[in-house]
Formats: C-alpha cells, structure tokens, sequence
C-alpha cells in the first residue's frame, strides 16, 4: 500500500483511503476499531480492500473521519489527497480520475 | 477469531494461520484416531458415545464456537454466563478468565459474515454425506444381504459414520473459519 492508497481493490473490489486517512490522524488499527465498535483486524480487511463494510460501517467511518463515504470509499483508484486538495495533479503516477469524489465536491 | 489459545494457564500465539492450520490437522487425527480406538475396544458400543463428549472437550478447549473458549468466538456473540465458582476442570486446564473483554466474544459485522459462509460450506459437505447415509441405511434396511460384502457388520458401519458425522458437525465450521483466516496482523 502506498500513500495515496491501495494499489488493487482486494476482494471487496472496493478502494479505499482508510489506512491513510488513519496514518494522518496518528490513530492505531485498535483506537479505530473500538471507534467503530469492530475487531481490529476488520480494519486492516477494510484497509487491504478485503472486506467491503456495511452501509452502517461505512456511514460511521465517515462521521469518524468527518468526510462524505465517497471520500473514503471508491470504485475506482483514488488520487492522492494531496493532488485532490492543492491541485499538484502532475503526478504520472497517480491514477486519472476519480468522479464519484469530483461530483460531491 | 481470538488470536491467542488459553491453556494450562498460557496464552498461545496463533495469530499465523499456518499454527491454525496445524491444531486443526490435528484435532482431526485425534478425532480420527479415537474413532480407530472405539472400533478396536468395542465397536463404539459405548465409546461411541464418548467421543461426543471428547468433540464438544475439543470444541471446549481448542476450537470455540459452541461455548466462551478456543479460538473462535461463541457463534451467539452472548457472554459467557456467570457462575459463582470455577469448574474443577477449568481449575485442572487453567482456561478461565476472570472477566473476557467484550472483543473476546462479540462478533463484528465481517466475523458474523465469515460465520454464516462457514457454515455454508461446511452444511453443503454434511448435507451430501447425510444424504450418502441415509442411502446406506434405507439399502440395508431394503435388502440387508446386498452389504453382507462389507468387512464390518452394515449396522455397525451405520453407527460409526453417524458418530464420525456428528463429529465433523461439531468441528467443521470452526475448522474452516480456522483454515481460511489469513494471519493475523499485529495492531498498528
């Protein structure tokens, strides 16, 4: 996994910005987990894309994190936050687009 | 899924599933061989009915689900009841806790998932050698002389794979919740 995000969806076929998202705000696998009311090994399946999380999950990691679930959750390869936020979109590496993230906005 | 087995007062790692993989080939020669020594002392006339008693120990100790204990969690999510006391075999083994965390035996969303898709799995095997079974039984009970063949009475025979189903039905969805768990990272 690098910093924008996982590189495959895993087995959920879901993308996701958990780990990233968790790694900003400095909070363990554990500290999330009791946040949540889930084991923390559920968090690391969420993070690796493993396990796709119930509509009520996915609701509270964005209450959590204080950010829309599309934000969190995506279909498609999500951009790096930085790219999203300040606009540096020239970053070759980085996965093209991301319209469920662009029409919330 | 706890990533620690209480015993004899030791909390075992086994967070790596290839250690889950090898107490379940385990639990299944120690079936199997108690099954052999049945037939050796008394064509399990009455150690037949022991080796329930040995599964749901197994169950008790190693396995999990049925009760607060082993590795995988109660399939109820309940809390283990409170008794006043301490059972002496719990006192003999060490596996009791004095107060389990919450984690210990709730089930989150994903773990009630993997449940349900065990059980799946493991009825769906069951269900056709249920259904082998009762075949068995119903030819014998139709025409008894068409399994004289067999080296063992058919009656016999019968009532070892009924116990031997009874045994997997136990142990066959915590066995493969066991097996298919990927390792179990560390928090962090």
């Amino acid at each position: 996994m690098n910093h924008e995000g996982q590189k495959s969806p895993g087995e959920s076929g879901l993308y996701n910005r958990i780990a990233v998202l968790r790694a900003e705000r400095g909070i363990s696998r554990q500290q999330l987990a009791e946040a949540m009311d889930v084991n923390y090994q559920t968090i690391g399946f969420l993070e690796r894309g493993d396990y796709s999380p119930s509509l009520k999950l996915a609701l509270s990691l964005g209450e959590y994190f204080s950010l829309p679930v599309e934000a969190i959750f995506s279909k498609k390869p999500l951009r790096p936050l930085s790219e999203q936020v300040y606009g540096m979109g020239g970053s070759k590496a980085a996965p093209q687009s991301e319209p469920d993230m662009e029409e919330s906005e | 899924m706890n990533a620690e087995l209480v015993l004899l007062g030791r909390r075992i790692d086994m967070a790596a599933r290839s250690r889950r993989r090898w107490l379940v080939v385990l639990v299944y020669l120690v079936l199997a061989a108690l099954m052999a020594a049945g037939w050796f002392l008394d064509h399990w006339r009455e150690t037949g009915f022991l080796l329930f008693f040995a599964t749901l120990l197994i169950n008790r100790l190693f396995l999990g689900g049925y009760y607060f204990g082993g590795l995988i969690k109660p399939f109820n999510g309940k809390a283990p009841r409170r008794t006043e006391g301490i059972s002496d075999l719990q006192l003999l083994l060490r596996v009791y806790r004095a107060e389990p965390h919450e984690s210990e035996y709730r089930n989150d969303e994903r773990e009630i998932d993997q449940r349900g898709r065990a059980h799946y799995l493991a009825y769906q095997g069951l269900t056709l050698a249920l259904v082998g079974l009762a075949g068995l039984a119903n030819f014998h009970a139709y025409k008894p002389s068409l399994l004289a063949w067999l080296p063992i009475p058919a009656d016999q025979l019968i009532y070892g794979l009924t116990t031997a189903l009874v045994g997997l039905a136990l142990t066959l969805p915590q066995a493969i919740l066991l097996w298919t768990e990927p390792d179990m990272e560390a928090d962090g």
